[in-house]
This record gives C-alpha cells, sequence and structure tokens, in this order.
C-alpha cells in the first residue's frame, strides 16, 4: 500500500491527540494483549497502532468515539502482522462449540439447577481462570467478546471495528460467549469446583 | 428450540447489550421470560457469562515502558 502524502498537523492536533488518545492506553494495551496473548506483541502492537493513528489523525472525525477509531486501526493491524504469528493451537474449536449447552450441562450435573447466584460455579473461578478461558477462544470469538463485554462498544462499533455485517457481529458474540462458557466449565472441571474425570 | 424461544432469546441477548428493542418487543420478552422457565434461565446464564467477563474491565494497566516510549515517539515525530 502506497503511503500517502501525509497532511501535517498542526499543533492544535498533536496536543488534541495527546490529551485524548493516550488515556485511552490502557484499554488499548489490555486490547492488544489479549488478542495477542504475548505482552511483548502487545507492547508492539500498542506502539504500532498509535503511531499510524497520530499520523492519520487528521481523517479523525471530531466528535466521533475515538477509542472505537483507535481499536479499529489496531485490529486492522492486528489481523495483518500478528495474526499470522499465532504461537499456541486453540483449545476451543469452533464446530465443538454448536453442541456444547451449558444450561443442559449444568442441569445434568444438578437437577435442582436454577441460575441463582449462589448456585452458579462459574462465579467461582479467579481472574486468571477467565483469562485463560478467553485466551483459548478462536480468535474472531474472542475479539468480539472482549470488544463488547470488556470494553462496551455496541454492535454497530463493532462492525466498524471488525469490518463485518452486523449480523456476523452478533453471531460471533453469542457464539464466543458460548465458547467461552464451555471453557469455564472445563476448567471448572479441572479445578475441582465440579464433579467429573477433568479433561486430560 | 421453539422458534418462539430462539427469537424471544435473541432479542433477550440484544437487550442485554444495551441495543435498541422497542418497548413492544420488551414487554412481550419480558412475558415470555417469566413464563418460560428454560428460557429464563438461558438468559441468566447469558447475563452471567457477560458479567464474569466484564470483570476484567480495567484489571490491566499500560506498562510506564511503553507509555513513556510512546510519548516520546510521538513528540518527535515529523
Amino acid at each position: 500500500m502506497a503511503e500517502r502524502a501525509r497532511a501535517e498537523l498542526t499543533s492544535e492536533d498533536k496536543a488534541r491527540f495527546q490529551t485524548e488518545a493516550l488515556p485511552l492506553l490502557d484499554s488499548l494495551y489490555a486490547g492488544a494483549l489479549r488478542m495477542t496473548r504475548n505482552p511483548a506483541d502487545a507492547e508492539d502492537l500498542v506502539q504500532e497502532t498509535m503511531l499510524r493513528a497520530y499520523r492519520s489523525f487528521d481523517r479523525f472525525e471530531p466528535g466521533t468515539n475515538l477509542k472505537a477509531w483507535l481499536f479499529r486501526i489496531m485490529t486492522n493491524a492486528y489481523i495483518n502482522t500478528y495474526r499470522k504469528k499465532q504461537r499456541e493451537p486453540q483449545k476451543v474449536s469452533q464446530d465443538e462449540v454448536e453442541e456444547f449447552d451449558l444450561y443442559q450441562e449444568l442441569k445434568n450435573h444438578d437437577p435442582q439447577f436454577s441460575s441463582t447466584p449462589e448456585s452458579i460455579v462459574l462465579d467461582q473461578l479467579v481472574d486468571t481462570d477467565i483469562i485463560e478461558a478467553i485466551e483459548d477462544l478462536p480468535d474472531q470469538f474472542r475479539l468480539a467478546v472482549i470488544l463488547s463485554d470488556v470494553e462496551g462498544f455496541s454492535y454497530a462499533e463493532m462492525a466498524e471495528i471488525m469490518d463485518v455485517p452486523m449480523g456476523t457481529v452478533m453471531s460471533r458474540l453469542h457464539r464466543g460467549r458460548k465458547a467461552l462458557q464451555k471453557r469455564l466449565w472445563e476448567l471448572a472441571r479441572d479445578r475441582g469446583i465440579v464433579r467429573g474425570a477433568p479433561k486430560s | 428450540m421453539k422458534e418462539e424461544c430462539r427469537q424471544t432469546l435473541e432479542q433477550a441477548y440484544m437487550l442485554l447489550d444495551g441495543e435498541q428493542v422497542a418497548d413492544l418487543d420488551r414487554r412481550s420478552i419480558q412475558e415470555h421470560l417469566e413464563a418460560c422457565a428454560p428460557c429464563y434461565e438461558r438468559y441468566g446464564l447469558e447475563r452471567e457469562v457477560k458479567g464474569i467477563i466484564a470483570r476484567l474491565q480495567g484489571c490491566t494497566t499500560c506498562p510506564d515502558k511503553l507509555r513513556e516510549r510512546i510519548a516520546y515517539l510521538l513528540e518527535f515525530d515529523r
């Protein structure tokens, strides 16, 4: 892709970028870490994103969602550069997800099951378990779930960020949560929170 | 799963995600969930999983060194 002639940023633009974009670094880094699953790659991804964003800031429309705009740039960079460097196989296949039904699993486990707060086994998992489960998800599911449930983007914003139709966003989000339920359930079993032979 | 259940849940999930749902639909969703135990439970589970993922909000901060490096690069970028 040819470098387009870079428009000069005014000093106001530069200052505005510093005051508005830099506070979003925590979110960006968190997102990058979940995407790349590797702190070194996450740092590179964030750095690359911020430079690209800064250089094309004249194209950002003031008043629109800056965080969404930055995540769009970051997701593109992730797909183009880092996704090829997948380091570990993912533990949940997209097909397995379709069959899994947490509601039925919990009912099988405990016929008296009702999802009242006290009886939810998943709530006993700690943050590192949750992170592990999210990182085991296939890319597209992982991205949908973090954009929606960690970063709070709307379906429309997610469609922009992921560059897919809204229907696809909803599908990936729902299937991603299902996949996560399955993985959390397996972790709960491995941790002994629910009975059942741990997965070898 | 019954078609009515499938459709209700799809709308209920949209509501859960803060998406626009017409008042009329909102009411019929609520009515269905009150009458249909499996749908009520499934909706509860979806909400539960969403809440679990949301626990990660704000738990990661950008490393100081990275923050400094970026500030430096932006400062000296043409």
